[in-house]
């Protein structure tokens, strides 16, 4: 079955387009890794919220001046001056470990000798100005680097691997790693589509299908139904049915915005798959059917239905892209996901940040989900292309 | 045949189109010629180039996916029109060269009146006013006899029946007209005896305005009604051509012999005779034989029939591409080299 | 007794319109058409678009349930038999459909197609269904090979044939052929036309072919019906056509098919005007607006007649 597929002259067809090739491989990258997020933990939420870093640094690609050296510098010294003050020094030591992924490498007492040396270089360099056009400083400012490195363990092979990609994209405005953020969010949109279209086309197929096979009243009601909800603007019903859940238990998880989707994208596959089984109902292979003898509802499960399935499929690719557009703009206006990281979130986050001219954040979610939606688009264009059999050649 | 009388020049003309499994040449070296006034049908099954053929004079095959081999010539009023710029082919069609196509259902827009176009035809194509363009409307719509034709030019498409949209067809070809009118299978669409009228018209036109018509069609009926000569067309090759008695009386390919053949007669003898038919099927374009692109179905074949492909003959009173042509009184020996 | 007798037949199809989409008028497709069919015998409907001649086909096959009338087979009143009662029927009475396109499921292998219809009416044991789906095959002169195709690597041709066979695996006795070879180029033609004579005989089948072209009728049947605007205006033996038709509409269709000779062409005899409208057929003789020879007395309706034994005849003047 599956060798017959692809050696089917759709999918030769599909094969040919390089262009398509390539969004498949891209769309390929995207749903493994939502899977493996999804099955296999690879990231957790945990992971997401861990501080990894200093506020808000840039990501990979820039020299970094003397004058952010110092800054960085500063920032973790101040941050170990106040854990020196803490009471069990110890424990909060070991608690920056679970934290940071940063670990420490020494004990109270050599801490405290090291900060103490490193203040001194430190407040040396305060009193100069302008550290970015003073090169013979230079010396002074390594060694400190120097010394504020020996507080660390040295991370090394996949364990600074981790380190570099974990910054690599930069910094949030918690410390948070944008590039960890924005992966997990491809598992959000990943899920968000699959669930949502998958719903969507089968209850639009079965609606679609049924309302032009049976006609009568069942028609009447599934164009009442899908009448009466595509007059109320998309977004509007979107906002209204996750409202409907504040409050609710479920409202911290992924619910309200899989059925305030699923309640309006159904009418989409509803309207194609009514407008073909229509057509194809009154086609004469239907009547062939008939003339043997099958009763109608055996016409309809093996007769029409595998049929529509080209369009179902592109339905489902239309459907999975604007879910993952839908759950952005919805979480982008607070209204989606709730808990944990996802592109809409991010965008939204970054709106002080783009103020002030800091544009990792707002980049790379969006790029992400630019990525994934064109390369979803071309993929679903040519999919179209190989399977709709009235562009067949 | 290089009198003056001749208005349109076809030759070698090669059509070709890009497919997802390679190029195929949908029209191979196809040369012909007609005369003003005269009538040429060009006959053939499906696939087998005739429309192309049309398609590739007029320059309406989308550029995308199809394209002319160089040699290709279609010499028309001192132009060659194969490889005319854009805009001179604007000047010709519809005006010099008009067509008609097999579907009047969706050949006509719908959503304007039957006189609003011939008005554009004549608007694009005349200096005629406003006023004059409505009395030529009213006098094409007249010449091809459709009743009424003040209130008719007001109607819409849909208010008209197959044989009368057919008719508007022919009148927004010939408003302007044309020197040559192609018409691609212009009754195959429509009953018997709606095809009956429309053929008894275009007779009538022709005889009155002189003006030479490329007939398409498989209906060898059809030709015989209205053609004048024949090019008979087999898997993008011209296979024959020849006055159209001289062909239907004398046939010299195998394949215009039992295409003849296998057309139903009538008459009490014929009753419950098993036809005589052409087993097989035409070859695929992607796969053609070396030899001679009949050779599968043909019971002359022999072992020249599939080594060589044979050329067409130049006898311009009946030319064939045949090694074996039947009722040939040169018997089986073509001429070489075209 | 004739295998099949259609008693007043009539189809009208409502049309829907307006606001509260209301019935609005009746197409009236079949018009209360009687006739019979002899076992064995092959008989031909002819006419044009529109009237009538592929609803009646459908009707008679329950494909189109009767607005009102009578369809006998075998001695059985089909007309209203539940889906149930209908099975053994539906093996009985099969149909070659026109277009060889839409006729065959384009999702299915010829295996599969076949199958399932010989399965569904137990023709033959589940071991022996791949022999017979190929002996059946062989017998429209196909290949075994074509079994595990789908019906898009075939040509207009063979489709046809594919559709023939479908028909014939069921063992049917009678077979309604709806323009089977009408979407045909001509080679193709005859090919089909010769394949359907050659299983007539084979199977012992009673045939009812429809078609639009009279010449195709005469080479192909034993008698013909010829219909106007829902009516049959004519019944005549296929021998007896060109010598003996009475009706003015049979003889310009005589006339109008174009000659095969150019040698003595002659201008065709040509019938003017156009098929009226089935939304609001004229009340008298359906073919009154284009005939040549009307009278007061065709403003109404000519009964079809008995002219001679074989011979009836819906005309007024004849």
């Amino acid at each position: 079955m599956i060798r017959r597929f692809m050696k089917s002259r759709e999918v030769r067809k599909l094969l040919r387009n390089r262009l398509a090739l390539v969004s498949l491989a891209i769309s390929g990258l995207y749903l493994t890794v939502g899977l493996a997020v999804l099955l296999f933990g690879l990231i957790t939420l945990d992971d997401t919220e861990v501080r990894v870093g200093m506020d808000s640094t840039p990501g990979f690609g820039r020299e970094v001046k003397p004058e952010e050296r110092f800054e960085t510098c500063d920032w973790y010294l101040t941050r170990f001056e106040r854990l020196l003050k803490r009471k069990d020094v110890d424990s909060a030591i070991a608690e920056w470990d679970t934290v940071a992924y940063r670990k420490l490498a020494i004990d109270a007492d050599q801490l405290e000798e090291r900060v103490d040396e490193a203040i001194e270089i430190y407040e040396e360099l305060e009193e100069e100005e302008d550290l970015d056009e003073r090169p013979e400083l230079e010396s002074r400012l390594a060694e400190l680097e120097t010394i504020m490195a020996s507080f660390f363990v040295t991370p090394s092979g996949f364990d600074k691997l981790l380190y570099d990609a974990r910054l690599c994209l930069g910094t949030d405005r918690q410390g948070r790693s944008i590039l960890v953020r924005g992966l997990y969010s491809i598992k959000v949109a990943v899920q968000i589509g699959l669930i949502v279209s998958l719903i969507a086309v089968t209850l639009g197929s079965l609606l679609g299908c049924a309302a032009a096979f049976f006609g009568g009243w069942v028609d009447h009601l599934v164009i009442f139904l899908y009448s009466t909800l595509s007059s109320i603007p998309n977004l509007v019903l979107l906002t209204m049915l996750a409202f409907a859940f504040t409050g609710s238990s479920v409202e911290e998880t992924l619910i309200p915005v899989y059925v305030a989707f699923c309640a309006t994208f159904w009418i989409g596959p509803c309207r194609v798959i009514r407008g073909e089984t229509l057509k194809l109902k009154e086609l004469e292979y239907v009547q062939a059917a008939t003339a043997v003898g099958f009763g109608r509802l055996r016409i309809m499960v093996k007769h029409i239905i595998p049929t529509t399935a080209h369009l179902m499929f592109v339905n489902f690719s239309l459907l999975f892209v604007g879910a993952i557009k839908g759950e952005v703009i919805l979480s982008f206006l607070g209204l989606g996901v709730k808990k944990g990281p996802s592109w809409g979130i991010m965008i939204s986050a970054s709106r002080p940040e783009v103020l002030n001219g800091f544009f990792w954040q707002i980049g790379t979610a969006t790029v992400l989900m630019f990525g994934l939606v064109l390369s979803f688009n071309i993929l679903t264009d040519a999919l179209q292309d190989a399977f709709d059999p009235k562009h067949a050649g | 045949m290089n009198d003056t009388n001749t208005i349109l020049r076809v030759n070698h003309l090669s059509t070709c189109f890009k497919t997802d499994r390679g190029v195929v040449t949908a029209v191979d070296d196809v040369s012909f010629e007609v005369e003003r006034g005269e009538t040429l049908g060009i006959v053939g099954e499906s696939g087998c180039g005739k429309t192309v053929t049309s398609k590739s004079i007029m320059r309406l095959l989308p550029e995308q996916i199809s394209f002319l081999k160089p040699e290709s010539e279609v010499l028309f009023g001192g132009v060659n029109l194969a490889f005319a710029p854009e805009k001179h082919m604007r000047t010709v069609r519809g005006n010099k060269i008009a067509m008609i196509f097999q579907e009047p259902m969706t050949s006509l827009n719908p959503v304007f009146t039957v006189g609003w176009q011939i008005d554009e035809a004549l608007k694009y194509h005349t200096t005629l006013d406003r006023g004059g363009r409505n009395k030529r409307a009213i006098e094409m719509l007249e010449l091809v006899e459709i009743p009424n034709p003040v209130e008719r030019i007001d109607e819409y498409p849909h208010q008209l029946s197959g044989g009368m949209r057919q008719r508007v067809m022919i009148a927004i070809a010939l408003c302007c007209e044309p020197d040559v009118l192609i018409a691609d299978e212009p009754t195959t669409a429509l009953d018997v005896t709606i095809q009956a009228q429309i053929l008894r018209l275009m007779n009538d036109l022709k005889d009155r305005l002189g003006t030479a018509i490329i007939l398409i069609t498989h209906d060898l009926g059809v030709v015989a009604q209205v053609c004048d000569r024949v090019m008979v067309m087999y898997a993008g090759r011209a296979i024959e051509e020849a006055e159209v008695v001289e062909l239907f009386h004398r046939p010299q390919h195998p394949y215009t012999k039992a295409l003849l053949e296998s057309i139903p007669k009538s008459g009490r003898r014929e009753h419950g005779r098993r036809l005589p038919t052409i087993d097989g099927m035409v070859p695929s374009l992607f796969d053609l034989p070396v030899g001679c692109r009949f050779q599968d179905r043909c019971g002359f074949r022999d072992q020249l029939c599939i080594d060589q492909e044979p050329v067409l003959t130049t006898d311009p009173e009946h030319r064939v591409r045949c090694h074996h042509p039947l009722n040939s009184p040169a018997s089986s020996d073509p001429v070489d080299g075209v | 007794m004739p295998l099949l007798q259609v008693t007043d037949l009539v189809k009208h199809f409502p049309v829907r319109g307006g606001v509260l989409n209301r019935v609005i008028a009746n197409v009236h497709a079949v018009n209360g058409v009687s006739f019979s069919v002899a076992r064995g015998e092959t008989l031909g409907i002819v006419g044009e678009s529109g009237c009538g001649k592929s609803t009646l086909g459908k009707a008679i096959l329950r494909l189109h349930d009767a607005t009102s009338g009578k369809i006998a087979y075998d001695g059985t009143d089909i007309t209203s038999l539940k889906h149930r009662d209908m099975i053994p029927f539906r093996r009985r009475l099969q149909i070659i459909f026109q277009d060889p396109y839409s006729s065959l499921n384009p999702r299915m292998t010829v295996k599969a197609m076949l199958r399932e219809a010989i399965r569904f009416h137990e023709i033959v044991p589940n071991t022996e269904l791949d022999t017979y789906i190929k002996s059946m095959l062989a017998k429209v002169g196909l290949p075994d090979d074509a079994m595990n195709k789908f019906p898009h690597e075939f040509s207009g041709g063979q489709r046809q044939r594919l559709g023939i066979a479908r028909a014939l695996a069921l063992k049917p006795e009678f077979i309604v052929a709806d323009e089977p070879v009408s979407a045909l180029d001509v080679s193709i033609q005859a090919q089909v036309l010769n394949l359907l004579m050659d299983l007539k005989d084979e199977f012992g089948l009673t045939l009812i072919f429809i078609s639009h072209d009279l010449k195709v009728i005469e080479h192909f049947c034993d008698r013909v019906l010829v219909m106007y605007l829902g009516h049959i205006v004519e019944e005549i033996r296929c021998e007896d056509l060109l010598d003996e038709a009475r009706h003015p509409y049979t003889q310009a269709l005589l006339g109008a098919n174009p000659i095969n000779d150019p040698a003595d062409r002659r201008p065709l005899a040509v019938l003017e005007g156009d098929v009226p409208s089935p939304f609001d057929p004229p009340s008298g003789c359906p073919f009154v607006s284009r005939c040549s020879i009307a009278v007061e007395k065709c403003q109404t309706m000519p009964p079809l007649e008995q002219h001679s034994d074989s011979h009836r005849l819906a005309c007024w003047e004849r």
